[in-house]
């Protein structure tokens, strides 16, 4: 634990070892930087292992979250809690028990001999409303222990097939699972599909839509603010105008239109997927592209690139050796405190039913279901991609903000 | 015949009058010359927003004379290609886009005419009615709820930057190093709240915000508050036999709280940060220093300096502040279940591909944010000497 | 005589005061043990470099010091007022106001930032006479104009409720000391007060201040890092180094019998009229001849309503080969656009710059293009800031190899490290810091690397702009002798750009003097600082902060300043 706060702590100085410090490259000012500022390392770390758990989501997934992989012995299941003991005794060996369906006891007998008295027990008892159509008893006596890297089913580990690269390892390995049947961590969802396993998916395809979003957002702002900045006058006159018009135009009812025009189109998932990243990046580009312009004017008038011209330097020597390395932490930064935002995007849309729509994880698709009041009455273990997405996205404002304060190690004078 | 005719062009007059009056002032007064600079600029920018407007909604699927002839169908009218054709000619529908976008923009000039619904089958300005003013209303009040609180805990939170956590200045005495560093740990722990506060308004945008809220009421199981009022208040006039409705007046209360709240929600966080940076930033120049150094203390120097300095972007930015929280009425209209514009801005895009209704309303949330930015920069030019400095030149 | 003197006879009195900086590497001592103390009407000046502490000294005064400033045991601070002795580092709430303003007052070195830029100053002057005087709010404003009457400030009634950037520079100064003054204290802290101004307008502060002083009766503490200006002011002297007292005492004493070597070292840099170097036996040929040179930038507007405002007006000069050529004059005199006209990177609108002796000929102006290469390998640049002119993303083996890179002069990667050690050497950097970033130099070290860059492609002729100004003085001492260095060595020819008379006496062979985008006056050093010509260089030379003795300061030469205020004024006019 003290090695952990060490880590976390303010002992990283560079006044250790001053000649690492004066060597150091801009990305290692900028390291440097971000360590000192504990709320950005430790949301760093969370940050990381979610999008790794995203990212080899089958992996870490117990259960296959498409409907293939459906546990229909227990649909609307509540969490399966896991222990480590019981009043059986301690367990290293952490385990969960086993769930049966309740069968609900409907007296028959007494339904078939007309009595109103067991008709009315019936109905007040609630076994055949939907809340109580999935009851299940557990079984203390069955212990299931949890078993690790378990054969499963088959997955990709990683894809490039998409890329166009012959690269496809496959696996079957998951880091845990139970012996006999399913575990469900978060409980299941009324198909029977594990909550654990569409969260730890949904968080990759959100995070993927997110940054084909912010590439193509990027190469859009790149355009407007370097044209515009690059050429000036009359041509940043018009595209300063157009820029303005579109920022004062509110982006998601726009993303609405677009997403709906595209409903019309016949899209398979994927492409569908793509078209929403595509549009959400494209339609993005007021800020970044007013700000990349003011970035290029202001540097662009700095002494050290009168210097590179005085030196006799092209201009295209000074465009990739001198304003480029400029832009690239200033960029990356952005693109990062921007991703919150294109995700809230995503997910509003999703939520609106415009975006991603069942059966695909996204976390919009998973937060919409939150707005079923059947779901909020019987099934609140749906709410865990709720707070996924809120860890997600705080993860990300806190890492956003160190970077920011970090990102520009030039900027205090020594 | 004239009257007519005034009724007809009046609102082009109106604003042709606004620019004469201007240019004229303008001639030999810098600051009116500034301003009507600034009005045809927004003049040409609301055009444009129309042009943008007017043909992303060429991307919704049908048109009017489909949907017209669709109607008539439920009608029980058995119709054609042709008669769709028919229609489209009668409705103008076979022109070029930039045509009908001329016409429209041309109604619109003239008589602040927004078009015709198809969906609706009545004019969007009909069709709106009040409901535009209902989320304006929305936004300005949780605009302002968001200021209310922004403003005086950014201020506040602004003050504990740099302060450490423990008072150790071996100039105090023991007690008074133990009674500072209480003061001072209770800034920091408020400004703490403050800044997770702002954060969470990121994390939890607006609909789960909203949808936590019902979520909690399910969980109490009280009647959830969407909508403006309850059932049995709805209908009821504001003025019932006995005088005044107060008991309505206090179910609309009840209700309204939600929307403002979720409405102002993340518009707080965000606002929190600004004032907390804005004052921030003012608070470390050497000017407030200067006046520290004369005497100026306590309430006189803050508010008197960082503050009063920090107002101006503050106000700047209230046209911007205003389309975000457009932006995102429509969900939390969803949400809650409202039924003002937002609500009807959602129907006319994913329900009935209402195209004129839509651009209406998207146009009209730009007018106000084009006017409010208007607005700041004119006032703006007027009060605020650095301003007026960088915009008059001297 | 001042050593032990009782507490009661001093207005002011430091004791052992110790600061510490509470920074991420720790506690950082910025003052220690400094003591100090000012009598009743007396002027205390405080001298140092950046970094000697004396800021935070006179902040400590006003308890205005920031947040992470550790004031230490046993540092105490008193406070003669009315016949009591107060602790000022025991003062809290209200009873601060005491140092703040009451008694003691400052002001500040920029007095553009100084003012709140969105209130007028006349709400800020009105507001301080309130609560220190408890004048009314007419009291205050009839208060206030008579001082800024007394200040010398023209039309004081309208400009009393201008904003601070309405003012020039000169005004806004003082406006400031009308404003410290308006409190009407017993001690007045200054702050580098004229740092940042020009010459003739320093010189008329410095003589608005002694004469306010002799009026007024009040104290001073004027802190500064130029002991010409101290010797002009003050009568006791306190030298400050990294944070310790190295010598004080009367001035007349500290300044012509300096005993501690860091004392000398600053007398060192201040110019000597006695010893100017003499003009060679002839006149070199010229190494560049400038033609009727004027240079345009557009201001305001653009497309037809667009106005240029003309920095060089029809400038015609000869610059004598392997010498150093000092190009003199105030802000907005147009010398830096001149200097980088003769490198091709201002906008000419008339006239030619021509290179005579150099390996390739290169000419350029006013319609002819600029062979940028071969005026690269011609001429250089040293900027002014240190800190923006390096690309903090490469190392200083790539910024001084960037010429030759960029210009592909040498054949391989291996002679081009050995070109750049080569000149690293020259200039005095060591070999192991190439691989290291800009970050990690100071300011006299980066300037070093910015001169090795200049030389690496081995021009003929280097423009210095303002290459010394952002530097302490000891450093600035360095930097200038290297410059002499490379001059004898290399037989380079520098045209040395400064707004300092005293770096230009110290430095230069032949010196030009440029007003409003103007040539006044050229000639050698002992022509123009001995026996100048024109009007407009007398007043610049006489403006210069040298050395006084106590008597000598009585010598003030009203008439020429008021010349000076005048073509300022005028300046100002114009737009400037």
């Amino acid at each position: 634990m003290n090695a952990l706060l060490a880590r976390f702590g303010r002992k990283a100085k560079p006044a250790k070892n001053e000649e690492s410090y004066y060597t150091a490259g801009q990305l290692a000012l900028i390291k440097a930087r971000f360590k000192r500022k504990t709320s950005g390392v430790v949301a760093a770390w969370i940050l990381g292992t979610l999008v790794l758990m995203g990212f080899f989501a089958p992996f870490f997934s117990p259960a296959d979250p498409t409907i293939g992989g459906a546990d229909g012995e227990y649909r609307r299941g509540e969490p399966q809690v896991v222990f480590f003991w019981d009043d059986q005794g301690f367990s290293l060996r952490p385990f969960s028990y086993s769930y049966e369906k309740a069968t609900s006891k409907i007296d028959l007998k007494a339904l078939a001999g007309g009595g109103l008295d067991a008709l009315d027990a019936l109905t007040s008892s609630g076994a055949l409303s939907s809340s109580s159509q999935n009851k299940f008893t557990v079984d203390k006596t069955q212990r299931r222990y949890l078993q690790f890297f378990v054969q499963g089913w088959e997955y990709s580990l990683i894809d490039l097939s998409v890329a166009g690269l012959d690269l496809d390892i496959r696996w079957d390995r998951h880091l845990f699972g139970v012996e006999q049947g399913q575990i469900h961590l978060m409980g299941t969802d009324e198909d029977g599909k594990d909550i654990f396993s569409r969260t730890l998916h949904a968080i990759w395809v959100t995070i993927s839509i997110a940054i084909v979003a912010l590439v193509v957002k990027l190469v859009v702002s790149l355009f407007v603010g370097g044209v515009s900045g690059y050429f000036g006058g009359r041509v940043d006159t018009i595209m300063m105008s157009i820029t303005e018009a579109v920022r004062v135009i509110p982006p998601i009812p726009i993303y609405l239109a677009c997403a709906v025009a595209l409903s019309q189109i016949d899209l398979t998932p994927i492409q569908r997927y793509f078209a929403i990243a595509v549009v959400i990046g494209a339609l993005d580009f007021a800020t970044l592209g007013r700000r990349l312009r003011t970035h290029i004017l202001t540097e662009r008038n700095q002494d050290y690139v009168l210097a590179a011209q005085l030196c006799g330097s092209s201009t295209w020597r000074i465009i990739w050796r001198h304003l480029i390395p400029s832009f690239t932490s200033y960029i990356i930064v952005d693109t990062l405190i921007n991703f919150p935002y294109v995700i809230l995007a995503e997910t509003s849309l999703s939520f609106l039913g415009l975006g991603l729509t069942e059966p695909v994880n996204s976390l919009g698709v998973l937060l919409q279901k939150a707005q079923d009041p059947d779901i909020q009455q019987n099934m609140v273990w749906q709410f865990f991609p709720v707070l996924v997405f809120v860890v997600l996205i705080m993860a990300f404002v806190f890492v956003g903000d160190a970077l920011r304060d970090a990102a520009d190690p030039y900027s205090e004078k020594k | 015949m004239i009257t007519q005719f005034f009724s007809n062009t009046w609102l082009l007059w109106i604003l042709l009058s606004i620019g004469g009056l201007l240019w004229w002032r303008g001639r030999d007064n810098q600051y009116f010359h500034y301003v009507f600079n600034r009005y045809w600029l927004a003049l040409a920018t609301l055009l444009l927003v129309s042009g943008i407007v007017f043909s992303l909604m060429e991307v919704l699927p049908g048109d009017c004379a489909e949907k017209y002839i669709a109607y008539k169908n439920t009608q029980g009218e058995t119709i054609t290609q042709a008669d769709i054709q028919a229609e489209r000619v009668r409705m103008g529908l076979d022109k070029s886009l930039p045509e009908r976008w001329g016409r429209w923009v041309m109604n619109l000039t003239l008589r602040g005419d927004l078009g015709f619904s198809c969906a609706k089958r009545q004019s969007v300005n009909l069709a709106l009615g009040d409901r535009f003013w209902m989320s304006f209303m929305f936004c300005i009040a949780g605009l302002l709820f968001a200021y209310l609180i922004a403003v005086p805990f950014g201020i506040l939170s602004a003050f504990t930057i740099n302060k450490p956590w423990k008072d150790k200045n071996p100039q105090h005495s023991k007690v008074e190093q133990w009674i500072g560093t209480v003061m001072l740990s209770g800034q920091k722990v408020l400004d703490l709240l403050l800044r997770i506060i702002s954060y969470l308004g990121l994390a939890l945008p607006n609909f789960l915000l909203a949808l936590t809220i019902i979520l909690l009421y399910v969980f109490a199981g009280e009647p959830m508050p969407t909508g403006l009022f309850s059932d049995q208040w709805a209908s009821v006039p504001w003025f019932g036999p006995n005088g005044f409705e107060m008991e309505k007046l206090y179910d609309f209360l009840g209700h309204i709280w939600l929307p403002i709240f979720v409405i102002g929600w993340s518009a707080t966080a965000l606002q929190l940060q600004t004032v907390r940076a804005l004052v921030v930033d003012e608070s470390s120049k050497l000017y407030v220093d200067a006046a520290r150094a004369r005497g100026v203390d306590g309430v006189a120097l803050w508010a008197g300096y960082p503050v009063r300095h920090s107002i101006s972007p503050l106000f700047n930015s209230i046209g911007f502040d205003f389309q975000r929280v457009f932006n995102d009425l429509p969900i939390v209209a969803v949400v809650i279940g409202l039924t003002d514009s937002a609500a009807l801005l959602i129907e006319a895009l994913s329900m009935t591909n209402d195209q004129e209704l839509a651009a209406g309303i998207l146009f009209l949330v730009a007018l106000v944010v084009i006017s409010m930015n208007f607005i700041t920069d004119v006032v703006l030019a007027a009060i605020d000497p650095r301003v007026r400095k960088s915009v008059l030149g001297s | 005589m001042m050593i032990n003197q009782r507490i009661s006879e001093n207005l002011l009195e430091i004791r052992d005061l110790s600061i510490d900086f509470n920074t991420d590497e720790g506690l950082v001592r910025a003052v220690d043990n400094l003591s100090l103390s000012i009598r009743p009407g007396e002027v205390m000046g405080l001298v140092g470099e950046s970094g000697s502490g004396k800021s935070i000294t006179a902040k400590s005064i006003m308890r205005l010091a920031p947040g992470n400033a550790i004031i230490q045991h046993p540092s105490q601070i008193t406070l003669n007022h009315r016949g009591q002795a107060v602790n000022v580092l025991k003062l809290r709430g209200r009873d601060l106001r005491l140092v703040r303003g009451d008694a003691v007052s400052m002001i500040f070195q920029e007095p553009m930032a100084s003012f709140a830029p969105a209130i007028p100053i006349s709400d800020q002057i009105i507001q301080t006479m309130q609560i220190h005087l408890g004048y009314d709010k007419d009291q205050a404003r009839r208060a206030g104009i008579e001082l800024f009457d007394r200040v010398g400030i023209v039309d004081p009634a309208k400009r009393f409720d201008q904003y601070v950037f309405e003012l020039s520079g000169g005004m806004r100064q003082r406006a400031m000391i009308a404003m410290a003054l308006s409190t009407q204290p017993k001690l007045l802290i200054a702050d580098e007060p004229t740092t940042a101004l020009d010459v003739t307008i320093q010189a008329q502060v410095l003589d608005l201040m002694m004469e306010l002083r002799e009026q007024l009766g009040m104290a001073m503490l004027f802190i500064t890092h130029d002991l010409g200006v101290v010797s002009k002011i003050a009568d006791n002297v306190t030298v400050m180094q990294r944070g310790k007292v190295v010598e004080a005492g009367i001035a007349d004493q500290v300044l012509f019998q300096p005993e501690h070597p860091y004392t000398r070292r600053l007398l060192d840099a201040l110019p000597n009229l006695d010893n100017l170097p003499e003009a060679p036996a002839h006149t070199p040929e010229p190494l560049l001849s400038v033609t009727d040179l004027s240079i345009s930038y557009p201001t305001m507007g653009s497309g037809r309503k667009r106005e240029m405002y003309t920095a060089v007006k029809n400038i015609s000069l000869d610059l004598p080969e392997g010498q150093i050529i000092g190009l003199v004059g105030e802000s907005g005199s147009g010398k830096t656009s001149l200097g980088k006209a003769m490198l091709g990177a201002a906008p000419i609108t008339s006239g030619t710059v021509e290179y005579h002796h150099t390996k390739k000929k290169v000419k350029f102006g006013a319609g002819k293009a600029i062979k940028r290469k071969r005026l690269a390998r011609t001429a250089q640049l040293v900027f002014q800031d240190p800190y923006s002119s390096l690309n903090p993303r490469m190392t200083v083996r790539d910024i001084i190899a960037e010429p030759l890179e960029a210009m592909k002069l040498t054949k391989s990667r291996e002679e081009t490290d050995q070109r750049v050690i080569e000149v690293a050497k020259r200039c005095h950097i060591e070999v192991e810091h190439l691989r290291r970033f800009p970050h990690a130099f100071s300011g006299g070290q980066r300037q070093r690397i910015s001169i090795a860059r200049a030389l690496v492609c081995k021009p003929e002729f280097i423009v210095a702009d303002e290459s010394v100004a952002a530097l302490d003085v000891s450093i600035q001492a360095e930097i200038l002798k290297l410059l002499k260095e490379l001059k004898d060595e290399l037989g380079l020819t520098i045209m040395f750009i400064s707004h300092d008379l005293s770096v230009i006496a110290n430095l230069c062979d032949w010196v030009c003097v440029m007003k409003q985008g103007e040539l006044v006056e050229q000639g050698t050093v002992r022509q123009i600082f001995l026996a100048p010509q024109q009007a407009y260089t007398q007043k610049l030379i006489a403006s210069i902060p040298l050395l006084h003795s106590s008597e000598g300061r009585q010598q003030r030469l009203p008439d020429l300043l008021q010349i000076a205020e005048d073509s300022v004024n005028a300046c100002q006019l114009q737009g400037v």
